[in-house]
């Protein structure tokens, strides 16, 4: 790095939120020409550093350095002012709407305070084919509805105006977030042609293989505080190991199928869809069983049918010996049947309640007499299952609001969990979830699962292989293939799932 | 300063309201007297019967504007049935009721079923109502000896239970319609707070797509709660029929903005931000003994609608722009 020029330098960089210390002494330094990430778990103070950087915090402690000069920002105007580029998470909330490609990409000399009251369009067409090809975007249609492009050409339009600009430093926050791995390929290659022009970019992702695909330099916040800085070669073992220390290696389950096992859950020529072929399988007790495959393969349509939120075309579900028909998914809770959805916040979370409230939503008849609740018996249960699962929280009265991403997640978990059930259906439960918490789960998971089975949907092949017995692959609404996960080869799983 | 403005929020409605009968009482103190704190309370009935309607279907995330009408409607149905049918009372209020009901639930499948937007449905049923209520009688009002079309003079006559039950008093003292809005809000305050039905109702407000992954038949709460409303909303008619004692067609005017803006008022109540009865009540008292007060101290009729909208904007403030936006 001695090669390199020292753009911007944060030192001891500090806020408190009322009596929570939120970041203490945390310093990092931008070079330019480099791609650098910070990581840090949910929570970790992340994103409270990313936002003094980017003037959010006027009231913060510690010192920013912009080519030696000392610094103070007040506003996100005096950061931007400085030099400091954001590209936000929200690609929507970036561009504005009912606008065109280039007056999307001409923002700054339509709204800026010194615009011309008259508006040129030659001029703004020729400003936004300026910014435009910094970033080879000129083969946009300049006359387009903003609307009418893809998320990531939108993207590309964010980044582009934030580089007309000539920022020192260049800040994405969790880009990838809502682009295809294809978009994000391409995403890259611009990074990396940035980089090597010079621009100096601070990284921020969930996603740790792309962190280390890409990354200079890493840069670890853990628990408010410094937690290290690790140089290239990138392992993620070590980052990870850096934003949370050791973790616990994951709980050695002994999976043997010979084991005294029941059958729990079997689908007989289940049809879920009109077009697709019959399903056959068998879940016994004590299985954590994966189910892999790609948007499409017909993973939710099934979780959907087993929790009676849709009806299946013919076949049968044999539940603990008995064959058993729902027509929606209060029956189906009855028999035993649990589901996480995907994506908590739309399906699962309730705002402004308590933990307590969000757990025992489900379950409200078995903790009332007459309709009227008995909070005692709700408590006793809720502290039960924050403790069981490790749910960081000032208790079961905190709101869900007040928890971070992962914990949230527990939470939603938990209400599952919370009553016997036979089988629970977990849909992508590690959406957003940082990687402590992910493994809380799974080790809660592990521990706990005996009598009952677990079936877990995503399309993540690292997660599944981390956490089940067994993987299954589900193709063209299709389980073409079953194994033990102790056998399951990655590669050769990967071909499977993206088999024509 | 964070913690001045979180004690502002919670408790700053409940200072100004105890500072304010404090000073009214100082100023004026005939105001402070047992018959001026009924005459305060008998005065708000009504509208505190239908405000606590109304938090019903404002938990749901929904909203009723048929609420006025729908007492309105019942004023005119009662009358009609003791004064021009001479049936016996207990019927009008049976039927009153029952029409409560049955509006509620056109509301909730308008709303559920047929998927019209809360506002728009409810705006529908009110003008309906409105233009409903003036059929049976041809548009005039209902009293005692009325003339009828054919010529001859309406027989029937408001029953005196009936009275008794919008202007009877017990021990002397407590009006009738005080008592059924004190067991109404209790009750009602209790369901919402310590049953699951409340609960879920709440649930239902913050996220319906989770309660309904939670297996709760949302629907069925749902027009439920619109069932609630229109039956609450009866018993006010039926109140508000029996303490003026004569079918009045434009009985039902101001009635829903009056009870809306108390419902809303008790967002602030607590600070709990989200339709409450205690709230509900709270807020309807206070403009209650708002305009009492001030009137002792000979502020204008018409000042009244003014004073209302300051207190209902106030208190919007109190609930919404102290507290901390994010960036």
């Amino acid at each position: 790095m001695i090669d390199k020029k020292l753009l911007i330098r944060a030192v001891d960089i500090s806020k408190t939120f009322g009596a929570t210390k939120a970041l203490s002494g945390v310093s990092f330094d931008f070079y330019e020409g480099e791609i650098f990430s910070i990581v840090g778990a949910n929570g970790a103070g992340k994103s409270t550093f990313i936002k003094i950087l980017c003037g959010y915090y006027a009231d913060y402690e510690g010192k920013i350095y912009i080519d030696g000069k000392l610094v103070k920002f007040e506003s996100p105007r005096d950061a931007y002012e400085a030099g400091i580029q954001v590209v936000h998470q929200s690609i929507e909330q970036g561009i504005v709407q009912n606008m065109s490609v280039a007056e999307n990409l001409a923002l700054d000399m339509i709204i800026s305070p010194n615009a011309s009251f008259v508006y040129d369009k030659k001029k703004v067409l020729k400003r936004a084919k300026e910014i435009a090809s910094k970033m080879d975007l000129e083969y946009l249609d300049m006359d387009k509805n903003i609307q009418d492009i893809t998320q990531s050409e939108k993207q590309m339009i964010i980044i582009a105006r934030a580089l007309a600009t000539k920022p020192k430093l260049l800040i994405l926050d969790e880009p990838t977030s809502s682009i295809s791995d294809k978009e994000a390929g391409m995403l890259f290659k611009t990074l990396y042609k940035l980089r090597d022009e010079g621009v100096s970019i601070l990284y921020i992702s969930h996603y740790l293989a792309e962190i280390k695909k890409i990354s200079n330099r890493v840069g670890v916040i853990r628990d408010g505080k410094f937690g290290g800085l690790l140089n290239q070669p990138l392992e993620i073992s070590e980052i990870v190991k850096a934003m949370v220390g050791d973790l616990e290696s994951a709980f050695e389950r002994t999976y043997d199928e010979k084991d005294s096992k029941k059958l729990i859950l079997e689908l007989r020529d289940l049809v879920v869809q009109g077009s697709s072929e019959p399903l056959n399988i068998k879940i016994y007790s004590g299985e954590i069983v994966g189910l892999i495959g790609l948007i499409g393969a017909g993973k939710t349509e099934l979780a959907e049918t087993l929790f009676g939120i849709r009806r299946p075309i013919s076949g049968e579900i044999i539940l603990d010996g008995k064959s058993v028909k729902f027509t929606n998914i209060r029956q189906a809770i009855k028999h035993g049947i649990h589901m996480v959805p995907e994506n908590r916040t739309v399906n699962a979370i309730i705002p402004e309640n308590s933990i307590k409230n969000n757990i025992t939503l489900p379950f409200l008849s078995f903790f009332s007499k007459y309709g009227v609740l008995s909070k005692k018996n709700e408590i006793k249960a809720s502290k039960r299952i924050i403790d069981d699962m490790g749910i960081k929280c000032e208790g079961f009265g905190a709101l869900i609001e007040s928890l971070s991403g992962g914990n949230q997640q527990k939470v939603i978990v938990a209400r599952w969990l919370l009553m016997k059930h036979n089988i629970v259906i977990l849909d992508e439960p590690f959406q957003g979830v940082d990687i402590k918490s992910r493994r809380d789960i799974s080790k809660y998971l592990q521990e706990n699962t005996r009598d009952s089975a677990v079936l877990m949907i995503s399309s993540d092949i690292d997660e599944l292989m981390d956490v089940t017995d067994k993987i299954m692959v589900m193709n063209k609404s299709k389980i073409i293939w079953s194994e033990k996960t102790s056998e399951v080869n990655r590669d050769k799983l990967l071909s499977l799932i993206t088999q024509e | 300063m964070e913690k001045f403005v979180a004690f502002a929020i919670k408790y700053g409605f409940l200072i100004v309201m105890a500072g304010s009968f404090l000073g009214f009482g100082l100023l004026e103190p005939s105001f402070w007297s047992w018959s001026n704190m009924f005459s305060i309370l008998l005065g708000i009935t009504i509208v505190g019967i239908l405000a606590l309607g109304v938090t019903f279907t404002l938990i749901v995330d929904g909203f009723d504007l048929s609420i006025g009408s729908t007492a309105a409607i019942c004023v005119m149905i009662s009358s009609y049935v003791m004064v021009v049918l001479n049936i016996d009372y207990i019927y009008a209020i049976l039927l009153s009721i029952l029409l409560g009901i049955t509006i509620g639930l056109v509301n909730g499948l308008l709303i559920v079923k047929a998927k019209i937007p809360d506002l728009l449905a409810t705006l529908g049923m009110m003008f309906l109502i409105q233009g409903l209520q003036l059929i049976p009688s041809a548009g005039m009002s209902i009293g005692t000896g009325m003339m009828l079309a054919d010529g001859t003079e309406a027989e029937g006559e408001f029953a005196k239970q009936f009275l008794f039950l919008g202007q009877g008093r017990l021990f002397d003292l407590i009006p009738v319609p005080v008592v059924v809005f004190a067991v109404l809000a209790i009750i009602i305050y209790f369901v919402l707070q310590y049953t699951k039905w409340g609960r879920i109702l709440y649930a239902i407000g913050g996220n319906e797509k989770a309660v309904k992954l939670a297996g709760v038949n949302v629907e069925r709460y749902k027009i439920m709660a619109y069932v609630l409303s229109g039956t609450i909303s009866s018993i006010a008619g039926i109140l508000l029929a029996a303490r003026i004692g004569r079918g009045d067609v434009t009985s039902g005017g101001g009635l829903l903005l009056d009870a809306v803006a108390a419902a809303l008022i008790g967002y602030a109540v607590l600070g709990v931000k989200k339709p409450n009865a205690l709230g509900s009540v709270v807020g309807v008292i206070f403009i209650g003994m708002l305009l009492n007060g001030l009137t002792m101290l000979s502020l204008p009729y018409y000042t009244q609608d003014f004073i209302k909208g300051i207190v209902l904007v106030a208190a919007l403030i109190f609930t919404f722009g102290l507290s901390k936006s994010e960036i």
